[in-house]
């Protein structure tokens, strides 16, 4: 007897508005919406142009998850270490001038929700979350274009073949190099003022146990997020650099404004070089081994430069709605990312429910971010970058000095009286921002960072 | 006229991430995860380029163990119309004679005009298997295909075969297994819808050795390849020598050759 084929399958499969959703881009605003519409009960569809979730990611290493943990069964997710300490450093070419925060309830759980990742590991977990909520995944595929209708987006076109596909609504979440988004008109291709070009390498110690708990004094799982400014961190341009423990690696970077890249012919990589020799920096990784390479751009064009968030049929989520945060002491984005994706996919939702896809029955997902920590925070820091770019000889390079010359006076080891130490120390940090007045309006001016 | 193609495909661990274990010289194959075997990727390219020319369904088969499937799926996302896991525990240690037999069963069953395989698996590098497959069918056989010219009105497939110092043009009498060279067919991507029924909607049809009745034929028990053993090789110790002058390494080099 012969066994025989099963016989149902489908010659032609073709899936154009068997979902109610198409997600473009697998990260955290796109898995974040995803699995919100999931959870909700709707069909979706995300693309993702890695081979993996994740494997097409770079950032700098902290994730941010107040919002995550609600989403999720967060006790799954890989982390690689909480953030036990915050260190802000100063750098002129040769000084370090720090000031260190360890608060000891970062030490207990959920850890202030700061977490170092992997995000090769953890978008990869977090698109499962969705994935077994419901979502369709498909990888290796990138979404070329926008399908309109009537002027409203109606689909999604892919680089495969037959790679059209249709659904009633598309969320945007393809990063800060949004070309999609661009080309289809629904936002302005950012100045590059406003874009930050960010290189990243991973370190490891090979045959080195418990280097990394050594060298930046940790016990366990906590771990460290050192953030670094000032002309010894990226040389003459307008950013900073920062240094992430994860598990048994090190994350290692440098950014700034693709603008000073290009004005001041300042090269990523040498640029990362320059700040990996500081000597303040270049012990901590020492006898390292780099394992990754990677580069991206950051949008850093604040609250005014949100696009429209939502338009007939699609709505924008994450670094393509240049959600991100760079006030100098805070650097986020993740958070950002993923409350937009949540929001989003509420939005969507509702408007599923009542059959409707106008851009105003997404509105809900604006006037929900606006009522956010996103917008409010990227409102409130909206004036600082001016400031900083006005001010960026004064505080990338000659506080640093300052700061330097000031400690190194205070602490002067010779046979004059303390009071004259004490002196030379005031009048290096005076000399710097302009005698007492100076110091006065720099306080005022920079007053809402801290207060 | 229209042709039944069954294409022989295997998963493989994928030999970028295969490990050498340093202690013992053999490989890490557990910690590798599962590809499709690189050649495969071609065979497949090459049986949708005879249905093209001629028109057919095109079966991918695998034999192996049930998450085999997912090379399926791959095959299925490509354009095959229909796929066949052939699995069961009684395959356990086969080698190339029981698992050419097992798919020379298959292609019999499947009524196949043609078998299309890669040339050899990446990870035990035999190229016995599409050879096998034809001597237990009494079938031709192409092997180095890198061309083919279906000719349905000759019942014949023409195919350009890689030989030493060029080429050869062969038409063979259907049924045919062909066994293809690896790196002269470009496979194709799987289309947008294809891919998304195969990962979620498709499911292959599965045949255990009962079904192809050859249950005492197979498995480690009939596998005549026996391994004698294993033995890292250390590398020679070599002679060095620095020579100031060119006519001096003359000298040095004919004493050594001589």
């Amino acid at each position: 007897m012969t066994p025989e084929l099963d016989g149902d399958a489908v010659a032609d499969p073709n899936y154009d508005d068997e979902f109610d959703a198409i997600v473009v881009g697998a990260g955290l605003a796109g898995s974040a919406a995803a699995l919100t519409m999931a959870n909700r009960g709707l069909e979706v569809l995300l693309i993702e142009r890695g081979s993996s979730p994740g494997a097409k990611n770079v950032f700098g290493g902290v994730c941010y998850t107040p919002t995550i943990r609600e989403l999720t069964d967060f006790d799954g997710a890989p982390l690689e270490r909480y953030v036990a300490e915050r260190r802000f450093s100063m750098l002129s070419r040769n000084d370090e001038t720090a000031v260190s925060i360890s608060p000891g309830e970062w030490h207990e759980a959920p850890h202030n929700d700061s977490y170092t990742v992997l995000r090769g590991e953890f978008d990869e977990w977090f698109a499962e979350q969705a994935v077994e909520a419901g979502t369709t995944l498909v990888t290796s595929t990138t979404v070329t274009g926008l399908v309109r209708k009537n002027g409203r987006i109606v689909g999604v076109e892919t680089d495969r073949p037959d790679g059209t596909i249709r659904a009633p609504y598309v969320v945007l979440a393809e990063g800060g190099n949004s070309l999609v988004s661009e080309g289809a008109d629904l936002k302005a291709t950012e100045t590059r003022e406003n874009v930050a070009v960010g290189v990243k390498e991973v370190l490891e110690f090979p045959g080195r146990d418990e280097v990394i708990e050594d060298r930046f004094r940790l016990t366990d799982d906590a771990g460290v997020s050192y953030h670094y400014f000032g002309e010894g961190a990226v040389g003459d341009a307008f950013g900073g650099g920062f240094i992430y423990t994860n598990d048994d690696t090190v994350s290692i970077g440098v950014a700034y404004r693709i603008e000073d890249a290009v004005a001041a012919d300042q090269s990523p990589e040498a640029t990362l070089n320059a700040f990996k020799s500081h000597p303040a920096v270049a012990p901590l990784v020492r006898d390292a081994r780099t394992v990754e390479y990677s580069a991206k751009t950051i949008p850093e064009g604040g609250a005014e430069s949100i696009p429209d968030l939502v338009h007939d049929g699609a709505a924008i989520v994450g670094d393509a709605a240049g959600l991100v945060l760079n006030n100098g002491v805070h650097l986020e984005g993740t958070n950002m990312a993923v409350e937009s994706g949540y929001h989003a996919g509420n939005a969507i939702a509702r408007a599923a429910d009542q059959g409707r896809v106008g851009a105003k029955a997404l509105q809900a997902y604006p006037d929900a971010l606006e009522r956010s920590f996103v917008v409010q925070n990227l409102e409130r820091y909206a004036w600082m970058m001016d400031a900083v770019e006005a001010d960026r000889d004064l505080l990338f390079e000659d506080l640093p000095r300052a700061f330097a010359d000031a400690g190194t006076e205070y602490f002067r080891m010779d046979r004059t009286p303390k009071e004259a130490h004490a002196e030379n120390a005031k009048r290096a940090v005076l000399d710097a921002v302009g005698g007492w007045t100076g110091a006065a309006k720099l306080a005022l001016r920079y007053r809402k960072v801290v207060t | 006229m229209s042709w039944t193609i069954a294409v022989g495909v295997k998963q493989v661990p994928d030999d970028d991430e295969v490990g050498i274990d340093p202690d013992t010289g053999r490989l890490d194959r557990a910690s590798a995860p599962a590809v499709m075997n690189p050649p495969d990727r071609e065979a497949l390219e090459a049986a949708l380029t005879i249905r093209d020319q001629v028109g057919g369904e095109v079966i991918a088969v695998t034999m192996g163990p049930p998450n085999a499937k997912t090379v399926l799926e791959q095959a299925v996302a490509m354009g095959c119309d229909d796929a066949v896991l052939v699995t069961d525990r009684a395959f356990a240690g086969s080698d190339t004679w029981p698992t050419s037999l097992t798919l020379a069963r298959t292609a019999e069953a499947l009524e196949a005009d043609v078998v299309v395989c890669g040339e050899e698996t990446t990870d035990s590098s035999t190229g016995q298997v599409p050879p096998g497959i034809a001597a237990h069918n009494g079938w031709a056989q192409l092997t180095y295909v890198e061309g083919v010219d279906a000719r349905p009105e000759e019942d014949r497939l023409a195919a350009r075969r890689d030989v030493e110092g060029g080429h050869e043009l062969v038409a063979a009498e259907l049924p045919v297994v062909v066994a293809v060279a690896y790196g002269e067919f470009d496979p194709r991507p799987a289309g947008l819808h294809r891919k998304i029924y195969a990962e979620n909607d498709f499911e292959p049809t599965q045949w255990t050795a009962e079904d192809l009745e050859i249950k005492e034929e197979v498995g480690l028990d009939v596998s005549p390849t026996s391994v004698g053993g294993m033995e890292t090789v250390d590398p020679v110790d070599r002679k060095g020598e620095v020579v100031d002058e060119t006519d001096d390494l003359a000298e040095v080099l004919t004493e050594v050759s001589a």
